[in-house]
């Protein structure tokens, strides 16, 4: 209140008043009762992570895209007995003996786990970059360009399929260079430098894991070089972060310098495998273009349908409607379309008429209840989208299983390669019936969330969400029940949204459980016990 | 006499209560001792170019963006120097290009007390006050904070803290000089993750920046007429800015710069109508809207 005050001279005469004043407002305060203390969270707290199990075995777990663990070789370290390995030691003692406060809060953020820690990252990232581009002035919309991330639009435009896309890439990469770093470990078996020298001081949960290659160093190598490529305008932060990642290890006494740049190196070699297959996927064409967009629309009128037009204002291109022919992980080309959905119902049909006219019935009687449902399973613009909604899901499953940085990896491998390969089955079922929306056959349905601007049928975040829940199930038995509620949950979201008919939603459960079969026919087959 | 300027009272009250802001009362009337007023308002605000940060722009999935609101309001004088108020407004928002369903429904209980502080005069030139008011707002429905532009509030509780000096000279005239702060209360979400302003947030909770207004106003005042132009400023003291081509956030540091004219005319007997018209001129985060009142008041006297 002094600037008010500082700024007309004549109020200042009134501070024999003050008192009283100050009792009105106090007044006033009361009347909205709790609004002093604004201060949320922390969010999605990671106690420090003391793993469960070694996972002595986890090299010899089966490779997603490694030829097999020593596919990158890693030399031998030096011995402990070494001078070399002394003078590490020494350098770890003596930034122990100086850590700032601004050092331990590092180290305690990242003793939460890697994994874990990264996934959040990359959720940020998702939400940060998933933004369509704005109409320019002259009408139509400029193409996100990765040789321009910093421009107007930037690169990339996270939507939903290419955040789909992203979290497998990292989450599978992390996954295989994690599973060689294991096999290397228990090949040298070189115990962690304060299981190696009492003045080395734990401050991060130590275990008898081997440290050599450095679990630390591995997952911040593999990642940051997978998120330069896929958000390469964060490349100064996501830099800074793998850096502060590896000094952490290193001031914790969990690694020395040798251990972690033995980890680096493994975990950019392994960046490159995985990055030399996204630059060939399929991404790149994804995109399509305008010969394209109007051949997918004459196919659909060809077939007596009514086309789906975007509802953006001006018409916005069809999002990645080459996305379906983009690389799955556990399914082929001919997967794809063999596990296509039967056809919606027709447009002109009367069961089209019949859900069109729940949808309007649902939306104009529509109960906070279902609104809540709605605006929670959003997901849309500007969110780290429905694949990063179960990634949120999974996260406290991983954290309170206290599972291996190696197990942790192949939860989100796992569960991210069924969504990619959701995805990619959604989109190929989106743009191979090219099906409007049914604010599109009914003009007067007005949305309670955001209209996605692409084709309805299927429903993209029932596909997502079937998979997830099949995929999270498996790995965690107990949660089955939980998963398939909130599969439901935001499946029927969409209807109370107003952007989709009962039929989407149903067809793309059924579509995205099939899906999610092929991934849990690798993850039945892949050594993990 | 009495009447009128008690209804007059009402009326900038009323105006307040159904703006955003609900604190811009910028006169220095208080209503004599038992009266109580009451009295319906209605607001028509529309625009069609809106600042997203400080990008100002048209959105073809909005259009014209129309808010409608009828406010009740009821005042009471306990003694010649302290008053009490409650406003409740029923408001209801269109977009008039896009997919967006409308959003209505009864939005927040607005209680206020005003208390006059100081009153020098009549002196040689006129007549000083000085008053305080604190306010408090509470929502009244669970409607939702999370679908702006379309939204018809912030959802959330506030309470604000109000000063004012008023000069009503022996002639026509009369200026007002008034500042206001608020403090607001957290508000919920539906969904456990948003991004704003730079960062991820994993809650459902997001913290509301708290609110600073100016307001300056001259008027003439002559018989039964009363015509006061206002010039008003809120400064959102936090929030981020709208992204580019992203959606309006409830947090949002919405700021801008308001030119606003009233004529009020006290017809026979205890009634009193009131006509008022204000346009944003500047801003941040928010739509250049046009606003358009009309208000109808009755007074009785207990």
């Amino acid at each position: 209140m002094r600037s008010i005050y500082s700024r007309s001279g004549g109020w200042l005469k009134m501070s024999n008043r003050r008192p009283l004043l100050l009792g009105v407002i106090s007044v006033a305060a009361a009347l909205a009762a709790g609004g002093c203390d604004k201060s949320i969270g922390p969010f999605e707290v990671l106690p420090p992570l003391k793993p469960s199990s070694l996972e002595p075995t986890a090299g010899s777990w089966r490779m997603i895209l490694l030829t097999g663990p020593s596919q990158i070789a890693v030399a031998a370290p030096t011995p402990v007995a070494s001078a070399a390995y002394t003078a590490e030691l020494d350098a770890i003692k003596a930034s122990q003996a100086n850590l700032t406060d601004a050092q331990r809060q590092a180290i305690a953020y990242w003793s939460g786990g890697g994994v874990m820690r990264w996934n959040q990252i990359l959720r940020e990232l998702v939400a940060r970059y998933n933004l369509p581009p704005a109409p320019k002035d002259e009408g139509g919309y400029p193409v996100p360009d990765a040789e321009n991330p910093f421009g107007d639009p930037a690169f990339p435009f996270a939507n939903p399929v290419y955040a789909a896309r992203a979290y497998s890439y990292v989450s599978a990469a992390q996954y295989d260079a994690l599973k060689s770093a294991w096999y290397w470990k228990f090949q040298y078996n070189r115990l962690s430098p304060a299981r190696n020298d009492n003045a080395v001081t734990a401050l991060m949960p130590v275990t008898d894991l081997p440290s050599y290659p450095s679990e630390e160093a591995v997952i911040s190598g593999v990642t940051v070089e997978m998120l330069k490529s896929l958000f390469p305008a964060a490349v100064e932060e996501v830099t800074l972060k793998a850096a502060e990642q590896r000094n952490a290890a290193l001031w914790s006494g969990k690694a020395t310098a040798s251990d972690l740049a033995a980890g680096l190196a493994l975990g950019k070699s392994v960046a490159a495998v995985f990055l030399a297959r996204a630059g060939a996927d399929g991404m790149r064409t994804a995109g399509g273009s305008p010969v394209l967009w109007k051949a997918l629309a004459d196919s659909a009128t060809a077939r007596g349908e009514v086309a789906w037009i975007s509802r953006d204002i001006p018409a916005r291109p069809p999002m990645l409607p080459l996305f379906g022919q983009v690389r799955a992980w556990n399914m082929t080309p001919a997967d794809i379309v063999a596990e296509r959905p039967p056809p919606p119902p027709s447009t002109g049909s009367q069961q089209m008429k019949d859900e069109t006219a729940e949808v309007k019935q649902t939306v104009e009687h529509l109960t906070s209840a279902q609104l809540a449902i709605a605006q929670k399973w959003n997901d849309g613009a500007g969110t780290y989208s429905p694949p990063g909604h179960w990634n949120d899901v999974a996260l406290e499953y991983v954290r309170d299983s206290k599972f291996s940085e190696v197990r942790a990896a192949r939860v989100f491998a796992l569960l991210n390669m069924a969504m990619h390969d959701a995805g990619v089955g959604c989109w190929e079922a989106k743009f191979h019936y090219f099906n409007p929306r049914p604010s599109q056959l009914d003009p007067t349905i007005k949305t309670e969330i955001g209209l996605p601007n692409f084709p309805s049928y299927t429903s993209g975040h029932s596909t997502f969400s079937a998979a997830a829940a099949s995929v999270l199930s498996y790995l965690f038995p107990s949660g089955a029940a939980s998963f398939a509620s909130m599969r439901d949950e935001a499946g029927i979201s969409r209807l109370y949204g107003g952007i989709h008919y009962r039929s989407d939603i149903e067809a793309g459960k059924l579509h995205g459980a099939r899906i999610a079969g092929y991934t849990l026919t690798f993850a039945q087959s892949d050594g993990a016990p | 006499m009495m009447p009128k300027r008690a209804m007059r009272w009402l009326i900038l009250v009323a105006i307040c209560a159904s703006s955003a802001s609900a604190q811009t009362i910028d006169d220095g009337i208080m209503m004599p001792k038992r009266t109580l007023s009451v009295g319906v308002l209605y607001a028509h605000d529309s625009w069609d170019h809106y600042w997203e940060g400080s990008l100002k722009r048209t959105n073809g999935n909005i259009g014209t963006l129309t808010t409608e609101s009828i406010t009740w309001v009821g005042g009471y004088a306990i003694t010649d120097r302290l008053g009490l108020i409650a406003s409740l407004p029923y408001i209801r928002t269109h977009a008039s290009q896009g997919v967006l369903h409308d959003l209505s429904g009864r939005q927040d209980l607005t209680l206020a007390a005003k208390f006059k502080l100081l009153s020098t005069g009549p002196g040689r030139y006129g007549t000083f006050s000085a008053l305080a008011e604190a306010t408090g707002a509470i929502p009244t429905s669970d409607y939702t904070p999370d679908f702006y532009p379309l939204s018809i509030g912030t959802a959330g509780r506030r309470a604000t803290g109000h000063l004012m000096m008023n000069f009503h000279s022996n002639s026509a005239w009369f200026a007002n000089a008034s500042a206001a702060y608020m403090w607001c209360a957290n508000v919920r979400l539906n969904r456990n993750s948003y991004y704003t302003d730079g960062q991820l947030y994993l809650t459902n909770q997001v913290v509301m920046p708290n609110v600073l207004d100016y307001t300056l106003t001259a008027g003439i005042d002559r018989g039964n007429w009363r015509i006061p132009v206002s010039l008003v400023q809120q400064r959102t003291l936090g929030g981020g800015d709208i992204r580019r081509q992203d959606m309006p956030f409830v947090s949002n540091r919405m700021d801008f710069v308001k030119l606003d004219g009233e004529v009020m005319y006290a017809l026979p007997g205890n009634l009193s109508i009131n006509l008022g018209a204000a346009h944003v001129l500047s801003g941040r985060n928010v739509g250049q809207s046009t606003t358009f009142t009309s208000g109808l008041f009755y007074a009785f006297h207990l």
